[in-house]
């Protein structure tokens, strides 16, 4: 759940492959057609500058930080490690969460997808919808709502508290609490790839099954479920990686007794003496996320069943054979969608509600008040940090986006071996962690660097927009680069023809074609940054406060209770603008195929 | 064996299937052929059992199976698609059925190994994963698959139409090699003409939901009932009144709509009508022509070495066989 990898743009199993592009027949002398071009010079060395300073100097500032503080080798960070038991503990605990979660979101993760896209269920696109909420409610938003719902002083706790007092407050916290906040959160993946898979299978294979004798589940089991197979591994280690990585619910809603690694990173990082523990648990979360993206890679290559078809049709939705198990899947698949949906409600009603009706544990007609959204509104104070947001996501999404439409266009007309380097280096920040990137950008920039004209980054306002960068490269220049790629060549060659120059070309032909990839790409970059914590907590500057932040702090300690509404009032600001966006990408799409 | 009693199917608003009537005997490959959108896969899938009709009942050996779910029809299916499971190998695919039913382990493979033969698959193919397999070998164990069962019906939807046009040939044979030797009541949905004609004891050409005619390939060929038939099958000219006028004013005088095949069109050295060559398509065996004669359009097909000679513009001589001309009531 962090900012490079949030609801709208996970790491796609899709395009997990580590290796940037399928294997391309390289035309000799690309490189030094490249060089002999002012655009291919400009793109070389300002990737060149841009890589070195900011994708490779961070790690090797915190390789160096870990293992050679004072310039010899030294093995004492990892002394250090193996001698605090709270850090051993957060490696056990990060691999025990990834590990549960690897089952429990398969488990919830699988059952959507059948329930929305492989049995006739009765209001098929409401149960969608619900279990969408994912799309537009996740990371620090998600955790201090649950937190705000469940936890020790929790609407749904007050409640029920206020019938049984003796209850144990915390009861919605430690290692239970994470998994299930994170289950319900992290299925979003399964939603995107695993039901796009499914809607892949040729529905006359599933006639010929049936006309074979085959039952429902029969069906399922022996045919659905192993085409899928290769999907749902890919989407099983994106949840791994996501539940080693997690920061935010651990923080919010793990308490004492359950910690995992990317808190503890947080927390060592902020005294001069620990830092070395801490880019030591980053570099060994990083280590993890590489192994398994590349197992990850090496079964994608060889294991992706392709359909044989060439004439596939639609798969239509399977009618229950029994009414039993029609009842029973409807039961569960209701049940579910109340759990995904009652906290999205709560939020819309708790923004309207006063504070102190929530913390009672129940609501009245008179309870009802707009004052949090007037607060919010009006005091700019109170508006501040959503706008940092959404200036911070903004102007990330679109630098990176109009940067890389100069880079990609280079990759895509000259592919030889310098193009290639310079892919590799550019996802570098896919296989890292953003609280890895995060940390080797502190490390870096608390003080004067050379490559940047001798300035300190750190604690200026700039350094968390850089992060922001980095961490949407990756995505922003496969889609980019697929999409310079869809460009026949002949539009090109037309232009030409006709007289237009190189530029002209580009300008008024490639990119009003690549237009709408452009603005997809800058809209989701936006939707995802702009609840980010991971990135903000290290970066952050204390006099422009993002919005991740201002939601954290309201869960703090007991924070006050107008905290708790203005968050959600934040809440469905947040959900308002991502859903809002989503649809300018997908749902105006939709409409116009289906049209 | 397989009797369609007044089958209508409507999706919606969309009449797919006007009431179908059609009996099919036993052992008889019968091919339902007609231009896309004309019911004939609409027909096919409701003696399968995936549509339902909305009215109208399906018969197979004497038990009305409207009702009965598709696998309890005693139907082997091979689909447009193959509908093979990418997830498993050709043995896997085509044991599938056996597997379900539950049937021993030595026999399903004693099975799989026979109808592999009989389709003319390779023992070291078995163990491949589909997708490692040729357009024409993915159809053979899709036939294998739908054979294994033993069915007493087999339903073909256009498994050829994805094969190029070399191999379709080849595939033609063999399909109707296998079905004489399994003697096993086959229905046949295509589009293609020339398959339906090459492979069937009888034809039904159904345009727009309706059975235009049902027969043996040469009566459908012959002896068309409508002008539709006559058109779609084969190839014909509409004589105009004009063209009717010059090359038969006695036989075609009257109301009425006449065609005419290519091959009844013969040239001659002298005494014959004048047209001038529009269209030369040589056909190795045969020549196609087009003729602009009485101001329109006549198509001609000539096996002679002068016809293939002949060049664009050139002027040439024709008679009509008026005997072998079709000729329908004129449509309201």
């Amino acid at each position: 759940m962090s900012a490079a990898q949030s609801a709208t743009e996970p790491r796609t199993p899709a395009d997990a492959g580590m290796t940037p592009q399928q294997p391309v027949r390289r035309p000799r002398g690309a490189t030094a057609r490249m060089l002999r071009s002012p655009l291919g010079i400009g793109v070389v060395i300002g990737t060149l500058w841009f890589s070195a300073t900011f994708l490779v100097m961070p790690n090797v500032t915190l390789l160096q930080a870990t293992f050679a503080p004072d310039g010899e080798l030294s093995l004492s960070a990892v002394e250090r490690l193996l001698s605090s038991e709270r850090a051993l503990r957060s490696l056990g605990n990060s691999v025990a969460l990834a590990a549960t979660l690897a089952v429990t979101v398969n488990v919830v993760g699988i059952f959507i997808v059948l329930v929305t896209g492989w049995f006739k269920m009765r209001a098929r696109r409401v149960l969608w919808l619900g279990y969408a909420t994912t799309f537009i409610y996740g990371g620090i938003v998600l955790a201090t709502g649950y937190a705000f719902i469940y936890g020790r002083y929790g609407f749904v706790t007050n409640a029920v508290a206020n019938v049984w007092p003796e209850m144990d407050r915390d009861w919605f916290s430690g290692f239970m609490a994470v998994v299930l906040v994170m289950t319900f959160a992290t299925t979003t993946n399964h939603m995107l790839f695993l039901s796009s898979a499914l809607a892949k299978i040729d529905h006359q294979s599933i006639e010929a099954a049936r006309l074979m004798g085959a039952s429902n589940w029969t069906i399922l089991r022996r045919i659905v479920l192993p085409t899928l197979r290769p999907m749902i591994f890919a989407v099983t280690v994106l949840v791994f990686l996501t539940g080693l990585g997690a920061l935010t619910a651990p923080l919010v809603l793990g308490g004492q007794d359950f910690q995992t690694v990317a808190p503890m990173i947080l927390s060592f990082s902020r005294t001069a003496t620990s830092r070395d523990i801490a880019a030591l648990l980053a570099i060994l979360l990083g280590l993890a996320t590489i192994v398994l993206l590349a197992i990850l890679n090496r079964v994608e290559r060889g294991g992706t069943y392709f359909a044989v078809a060439k004439v596939a049709s639609p798969l239509e939705p399977q009618a229950f054979r029994t009414r039993w198990g029609s009842i029973v899947m409807h039961v569960l698949a209701w049940a579910l969608w109340a759990v995904y949906v009652f906290p999205v409600l709560c939020a819309v009603l708790f923004s309207f509600a006063d504070a102190r009706a929530v913390q009672g544990g129940s609501i009245g007609l008179d309870d009802l008040t707009i004052e949090h959204w007037a607060t919010v509104l009006t005091q700019p104070d109170a508006l501040s940090p959503f706008l940092v947001s959404v200036a911070y996501s903004a102007i990330a999404s679109v630098v990176v986006v109009l940067g890389l439409v100069l880079v990609s266009r280079a990759l895509t007309t000259w592919r030889g071996r310098l193009s290639s380097v310079i892919e590799y280096v550019l996802h570098i920040p896919w296989i890292l962690p953003t609280i890895l990137i995060a940390l080797g950008l502190v490390m870096t920039f608390d003080r004067p660097q050379w490559l940047v004209g001798g300035q300190v980054l750190q604690g200026t306002i700039v350094i968390l927009g850089i992060a922001y960068v980095i961490v949407k490269i990756p995505f922003t220049l496969r889609l980019l680069k697929a999409a310079f790629a869809a460009v026949p060549d002949e539009f090109e060659d037309a232009a030409r023809i006709l007289g237009a120059g190189q530029l002209t070309t580009i300008r008024r032909v490639v990119i009003p074609i690549i237009a709408p990839t452009m603005a997809a790409v800058t809209a989701l970059n936006f939707t995802s940054l702009v609840d980010d914590y991971d990135a903000a907590v290290f970066l952050y500057h204390p006099l422009a406060e993002p919005l991740g932040i201002a939601i954290r702090r309201a869960t703090e300690g007991d924070a006050n209770v107008q905290a708790m509404s203005i968050t959600f009032v934040y809440t469905v600001l947040l959900m308002l603008v991502q859903g809002f966006v989503l649809w300018l990408v997908y749902g105006r799409g939709l409409r116009r195929r289906r049209g | 064996m397989i009797r369609f009693d007044g089958v209508r199917v409507a999706f919606g608003d969309h009449v797919a299937l006007h009431g179908l009537d059609l009996e099919i005997a036993e052992g008889e490959f019968c091919t339902l052929l007609g231009p896309s959108g004309c019911g004939k896969t609409t027909a096919l899938r409701a003696l399968a059992g995936f549509v339902e009709p909305t009215s109208g009942s399906v018969h197979v050996a004497g038990r009305d199976v409207t009702r009965v779910p598709s696998e309890q029809r005693g139907v082997g299916m091979v689909f447009q698609s193959y509908a093979l499971f990418p997830s498993m190998t050709v043995r896997d695919n085509i044991a599938f059925g056996l597997a379900v039913q539950r049937v021993a382990k030595a026999e399903q493979r004693e099975r799989v190994d026979r109808a592999a033969e009989q389709v003319g698959l390779k023992p070291e193919q078995l163990g491949r994963g589909v997708s490692e397999l040729s357009g024409g070998q993915q159809q053979r164990v899709a036939i294998a698959r739908a054979l294994v069962l033993e069915p007493s019906i087999l339903l073909l939807d256009e498994p050829l139409s994805n094969l190029d046009a070399k191999l379709r040939v080849q595939l033609r044979g063999e399909l109707q090699r296998l079905q004489r030797e399994v003697g096993i009541t086959t229905v046949y949905v295509t589009h293609d003409q020339e398959e339906a004609l090459a492979l069937s004891d009888r034809i039904a050409v159904l345009s727009e939901g309706t059975l235009e005619q049902l027969g043996a390939p040469r009566e459908i060929y012959e002896q068309p009932t409508t002008a539709f038939v006559c058109d779609f099958v084969g190839e014909a000219t509409r004589l105009t009144p004009a063209q009717r006028a010059a090359l038969a004013p006695e036989e075609l005088a009257g109301d009425l709509d006449a065609w005419v095949r290519p091959e009844h069109v013969a040239l001659v050295e002298s005494g014959g009508i004048e047209g001038i060559v529009r269209e030369h398509a040589y056909r190795g065996a045969a020549t196609l022509l087009e003729l602009e004669l009485a101001g329109s359009v006549l198509r001609v097909e000539s096996a002679s070495a002068a016809a293939a000679a002949l060049s664009l513009g050139d002027s040439v001589q024709v008679v009509l066989d008026a005997e072998r001309v079709h000729r329908f009531p004129v449509a309201a």
